[in-house]
């Protein structure tokens, strides 16, 4: 236990002494509230902020899972961490059991992150309810964006595939599947791809827990989707994943 | 005899498949005895981290059997003590921090006290709370080395362990590894210095293109070698009568100095002076060398080490 929470622990910090992660996280999520808030909100900035603040949070929680998780990952294995670790007597299912938890941690500071400004700043109206019906969803949608992740550390060569490959999945991603645009304004062909995407089971299991305290209606249908996408990218991830870098 | 701690027969291994295929090690037999400061030396390229890979579990070999305290490597992780060639830490995390984690790696719980200690005996006391990334890269290697004891292993297994380091701290290294034998421990290093080798090792294993050339002590390696000594003196004597005197096995000019080879300089010393003495002449200067490890790889594979 010991050897596992020190482990955790260490993953922790090296996760919050990264400076991109600690932009990408912290700052990026409430540049982009700010934005959108002062672009697109209108005349009832409040009202605006309950839609718009949870999709930032599961479109970060996403970005984090896709980019940041999986390049510091792909870094770890690149630069021979990986290999040291692997000399010792840990399994690799105690590595990332590990490397989830912090994961998993860094995402909750996100969300408070995000909580704190959007309540202090733009009105949004939460009652703690809305915390204990969201915390489950955050975890569940976090979990997902880890596990889709992990797939992309196995298959990038280096942390800068890793974050392309991310990126192209996040930004795929962002427009079409309701995280920071309604899809009802987006072109029929949209709202027919967008909900089989992980991303609109994500705004759909966060929003309405985050802004109502309510499930969506058709939550078990979504949290089916996601837990689909989650296990099929576990199982990639485990087969796919090396404690060494590919040599030539 | 004891058995070996480290028991390694016949093991080949390589990279990569198909036409891109490298042999590493060639049917590679040896084995480390209990207490043993052992070195594998050898030119890059050799196969040394290979064979240690092989040994930390980290690598399967394509044929062969090896045993690390008796079980297959995969199972003795925790027996050993790693310092890895390519030295790359948590670059996030201070010294204290990362004797920490990697010590609880092995499950063992380090005290400040301990990790003191520990950071003292590599001379990284003032780093104790600089991040690895921080620190230059002597610095990272004796991290790396310091790491590689603070789970108090029974065996320790360190890849040119002095690589990076000035020839000072090098020899602060050899000390710390003189104490972790005087403990009892086995200590398997790699080195192409014949210096460290001939410092530090009971025994070495002179390994080339993935098989190994000799084993045994520096001196016994020397000797079986048949190898002679070299002996320099300015003096101007006929070649013919140098030959015959005793011991002597072969004789030339360099520049200003005669170069005597001999298999037993104890012998032909004497006779040099005598014979100098008789025809009247005096020897300016003189100088003997023993044969080396060097000279062995010399013999032994045809190239120089360095
Ligand atoms: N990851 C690798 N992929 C392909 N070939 C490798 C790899 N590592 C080592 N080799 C090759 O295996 C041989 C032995 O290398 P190595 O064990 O690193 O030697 P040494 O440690 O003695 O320098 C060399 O020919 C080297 O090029
Ligand atoms: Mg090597």
């Amino acid at each position: 236990m010991y050897r596992f929470l020190t482990l955790t622990k260490a993953m922790f910090l090296i996760h919050v002494r990264d400076r991109s992660l600690l932009f990408w996280n912290f700052a990026f999520p409430v540049f982009l509230m700010v934005i959108y808030g002062a672009i697109f909100a209108g005349d009832d900035l409040a009202g605006f902020m309950t839609w718009m603040m949870p999709g930032v949070l599961a479109g970060n929680l996403m970005a984090f899972g896709l980019i940041g998780s999986s390049s510091m990952m792909t870094e770890l294995r690149a630069k021979g961490v990986l290999r040291r670790l692997q000399a010792s007597p840990i399994a690799s299912s105690d590595l990332i059991g590990a490397y989830v938890i912090a994961n998993v941690a860094m995402a909750l500071m996100t969300a408070v992150v995000v909580i704190v400004v959007g309540v202090l700043f733009y009105g949004v109206a939460l009652n703690p309810l809305n915390l204990v019906v969201a915390l489950p969803m955050i975890v569940v949608t976090v979990v997902a964006a880890i596990a889709l992740g992990q797939v992309i550390s196995g298959i990038a060569p280096r942390a800068g595939a890793a974050v392309a490959i991310g990126q192209l999945f996040y930004f795929g991603q962002m427009f079409i599947t309701d995280l920071f645009m309604p899809i009802e304004m987006m072109p029929d062909w949209v709202q027919q791809i967008g909900p089989w995407l992980p991303g609109y089971a994500m705004a759909q299991l966060v929003r309405p827990a985050l802004a109502e305290g309510v499930l969506h209606a058709d939550w078990v249908q979504h949290l089916f989707l996601l837990a689909v996408y989650t296990v099929v990218a576990l199982f990639l991830a485990a087969r796919l994943f090396k404690w060494e870098a590919r040599t030539a | 005899m004891t058995a070996p701690i480290l028991d390694i027969e016949a093991v080949s291994a390589g990279y990569g498949s198909g036409s891109r295929q490298v042999t590493a090690l060639r049917e590679v037999s040896l084995q480390v005895q209990p207490g043993e400061i052992f070195g594998l030396l050898g030119p890059n390229g050799a196969g040394k981290t290979t064979l240690l890979a092989c040994l930390q579990g980290l690598h399967t070999p394509t044929g062969g059997r090896l045993t690390v305290a008796g079980r297959p490597p995969r199972e003795a992780k925790g027996a050993l003590g790693v310092q890895l060639q390519k030295t790359a830490l948590l670059d996030d995390l201070s010294a204290t921090e990362l004797l920490e984690v990697y010590a609880a790696l092995y499950d063992v719980r380090l005290t400040g006290e301990q990790i003191d200690t520990l950071l003292e005996r590599f001379g990284l006391s003032e780093q104790r709370n600089k991040f690895a990334r921080q620190m230059s890269g002597g610095q990272q290697q004796r991290l790396a080395l310091a790491i590689a004891v603070a789970n108090d292993p029974q065996i320790v297994m360190l890849d040119e362990p002095t690589a990076a380091l000035d020839p000072h701290a090098r020899r602060d290294v050899w000390d710390v590894l003189r104490g972790l034998h005087e403990d009892g421990r086995t200590i398997l290093i790699t080195t192409h210095s014949m210096e460290e080798a001939e410092a530090l090792c009971g025994r070495v294993a002179i390994i080339d293109q993935g098989q190994i050339m000799a084993v045994g002590s520096p001196a016994t390696i020397v000797a079986g070698l048949g190898l002679h000594a070299t002996l320099k003196a300015a003096i101007d004597l006929p070649l013919e009568t140098v030959r015959g005197l005793p011991a002597v096995t072969s004789v030339r000019y360099t520049g200003q100095h005669l170069e005597i080879q001999s298999s037993s300089p104890q012998s032909t010393l004497p006779a040099l002076h005598a014979l100098a003495t008789q025809q009247g002449k005096v020897i300016t200067e003189i100088s003997l060398r023993q044969p080396s490890l060097e000279d062995a790889f010399l013999a032994l594979t045809g190239r120089s080490l360095n």
